[in-house]
């Protein structure tokens, strides 16, 4: 009898509650966002959200721990697809700032030409190795017979004189520098208009020979090619006043004759990149 | 008097689990309902009457807090604490993974009918797909987490329950 009554009191406490429970359906469905329903709301959570935060700074840290457990497939997909990006963009900046590298050069190198006179024929070419041997200085550029390149021409960077080709492929040539041992460079010291030869040292400073002792020579002091050409018999390789390289030391008279100078090339061989190769000259204004 | 703030304590602290670290604890696109939970257990200890007080508190209380439509939940969890409370009378078992299993379904059958409602209001805009998931995953995770909670307030129903009063 107890039991009954209370299961009817039971079922009157569920009516009315789900009859509360749809007048607030309905009163919040038909305020929408502006009723006092929501009001109540803004200042439910205004109440709680303290003890959210409160509760979060402890179980922060669990929870992201848990989560992150469970995404762990996911995350380390992520960290894939993330290194990959990485080295892909890591590779476009090192490309951009070699492309950087190598615009500035040939703008340089563009200048260069223009001042080799204006029917000077060049080519730019790309160094592709260095020397193999120990005793030659020599680097390998890509540009062959196939780019009208033939022995012998003068081959400069932005920075001054590299040398001229030795050998020359179809498609790729091999360059003699002004450092080899076995390079001869009729030079002209540009204050003095003294001429001398200069001579390969290796890795050392070039050796300029044959430089009158009545020549006062400064250091630092600027060296360019000299140029010169006899008529049918023989002409220098080297177009006139190209920068060789500085004055880095004047060497004690070793006869009365001549004096020795030590020049530092203006090219940094090391570091060599592009160059252009001198097809054809006006042969010295 | 003491049921009534063991019954606003439980469901503070429900709801401040479900907005704080349960909230963070999204596995496959679902989370544990902790209001479900509490209420399926209550329905279960304390009988129809009181389960269905506490899914309507505790409803209301999610609703008003969560920027959702407000009265869903608590006509939800008012009907699944008196079904739950109901049917917990009539299953005869001394099995002690029965709250277990009512709890998974219960839950399963909440979040269902509170995707229902919700789609006849047109508040819904999610797949039935997508919901029967969520429901599953709810169902499931609730599921594992009444081994946890069912002993908490057991113990805490008996400590405020009246001596005199007997158990349904």
């Amino acid at each position: 009898m107890a039991l009954r009554s209370r299961a009817r009191s039971t079922r009157l406490l569920v009516v009315t509650l789900v009859s509360i429970s749809l007048v607030t359906i309905t009163v919040d469905y038909r305020q929408g966002d502006d009723g006092p329903l929501s009001a109540l709301g803004d200042a439910a959570l205004t109440v709680i959200s303290p003890l959210q935060d409160a509760v979060s700074t402890f179980t922060h840290p669990i929870g992201n721990f848990f989560s992150t457990l469970f995404r762990l497939p996911s995350i380390r997909r992520e960290n894939e697809t993330l290194r990959d990006r990485v080295a892909a963009l890591e590779q476009e900046v090192a490309t951009t700032a070699a492309d950087l590298d190598r615009l500035a050069e040939l703008e340089a190198l563009l200048g260069l030409q223009a001042s080799l006179g204006r029917r000077a024929e060049t080519t730019a070419a790309q160094v592709i190795a260095n020397g193999v041997s120990n005793f030659e200085w020599t680097i390998t550029i890509d540009k062959g017979s196939a780019d009208g390149v033939e022995e012998d021409m003068p081959v400069i960077a932005n920075a001054g004189l590299v040398g001229h080709v030795l050998q020359v492929g179809p498609s790729s040539s091999v360059i003699r520098l002004i450092i080899d041992p076995d390079s001869f460079v009729a030079g002209r010291l540009d204050a003095s208009r003294a001429t001398g030869l200069l001579s390969g040292e290796g890795g050392a400073d070039l050796r300029m020979g044959l430089v009158e002792s009545t020549v006062e020579v400064a250091l630092d002091e600027r060296v360019v090619t000299s140029g010169y050409r006899i008529q049918g018999v023989a002409q220098s390789l080297y177009p006139p006043n190209i920068l060789i390289g500085t004055v880095s030391r004047v060497l004690p008279e070793e006869s009365a004759l001549e004096t020795f100078v030590t020049v530092r090339p203006a090219v940094d061989f090391s570091t060599l990149d592009l160059v252009l190769v001198v097809l054809s000259s006006d042969g010295g204004a | 008097m003491r049921r009534t703030l063991l019954l606003a304590a439980v469901i503070i602290t429900a709801l401040l689990l479900q907005t704080t670290v349960f909230a963070e604890l999204n596995l496959l696109g679902a989370k544990p309902e902790l209001l479900y939970l509490v209420t399926i257990v209550f329905a279960i200890l304390e009988g129809p009457a009181s389960g269905a007080i506490a899914g309507f508190a505790g409803g209301m209380a999610q609703d008003f807090l969560l920027d959702a439509p407000k009265g869903i939940t608590a006509l939800t969890l008012t009907l699944l604490g008196y079904a739950m409370g109901m049917a917990r009378q009539y299953i005869v078992t001394p099995s002690p993974i029965l709250p277990v299993f009512l709890v998974a379904g219960g839950t399963f059958a909440g979040v269902v009918f509170h995707g229902v409602v919700s789609f006849l209001l047109g508040e819904l805009d999610t797949s039935w797909l997508y919901l029967f998931r969520v429901a599953l995953l709810s169902a499931l995770y609730n599921a594992i987490l009444t081994p946890l909670v069912y002993p908490i307030l057991r113990r805490a129903a008996e400590g405020s329950r009246s001596r005199r009063v007997l158990r349904w």
